[in-house]
């Protein structure tokens, strides 16, 4: 019985992101240029530098990258807690 | 390590920062910034520690989490307060080092950040025990 409802659930799911995929446009159409064009056109007079992928990453949308940093931070501090066993100064190590 | 590796490593860790501190400082004007330049920095590092075996308990300790949080609240202190993007530093042309306003220093950091982090990455793979 409940074999049967994860089927259902699961063939139910797949016909929704079947359909999300199919309603995506074609390869090579790009319909909202409004944003990309500005960038393209104002990116050197907004922000000074000649590189914009620089200037889109730090500056236009530069607390995505804060987000990005402070995971990337989150995931060292992570494998730092697991995988080190002593915490502290280790000065006196023989070998 | 053998003494080829030795050598050649530490003859090749200058050259290495250098290309790093390059990628961070010119991230505005060609291709780099500062995730590019953090791992290299990060790879200069991590061969010396891989040539010498126990060269990271000797220069780090445990010290790097707190270089590396000192970083993180540096950007995120400079990210919360940001409100100059040229006015700052005046744009003399836009190709100079100075045009970019804010996106220099923010590199410089961000690479510091990214560098400390794979260089945490290695370095807890390296002490993991068993």
């Amino acid at each position: 019985m409940k074999r049967v409802a994860l089927l259902l659930l699961l063939l139910a799911f797949g016909g929704i992101l079947i359909n999300a995929v199919l309603m995506l446009p074609g390869f090579g159409s790009f319909r909202n240029k409004a944003v990309a064009e500005y960038y393209l056109e104002h990116g050197l007079e907004d922000t000074g530098s000649a590189n914009l992928v620089n200037s889109v990453v730090w500056d236009y949308r530069g607390y995505d990258t804060l987000g990005e940093e402070i995971v990337l931070f989150t995931s060292a501090v992570g494998i730092f807690l697991i995988s080190v066993k002593e915490v502290g100064n280790n000065r006196e190590r023989s070998r | 390590m053998d003494v080829i590796v030795k050598t050649i490593s530490r003859i090749m860790f200058p050259f290495i920062l250098l290309f790093g501190a390059y990628l961070a400082l010119y991230g505005h004007l060609s291709p780099g910034g500062a995730f590019p330049a953090g791992a290299v920095i990060a790879s200069g590092f991590v061969l010396l520690f891989l040539a010498y075996s126990g060269l990271e308990y000797k220069i780090l300790g445990n010290r790097l989490i707190g270089i590396m949080a000192l970083g993180m609240l540096t950007v995120i202190a400079i990210h919360a307060g940001y409100t100059f993007r040229g006015e700052l530093l005046s744009i003399q042309s836009p190709l100079g080092i100075w045009s970019g306003g804010f996106t220099i220093i923010l590199n410089i950091i961000g690479s510091m950040v990214v560098a400390a982090a794979l260089i945490v990455l290695i370095y807890s793979m390296l002490r993991e025990k068993g």
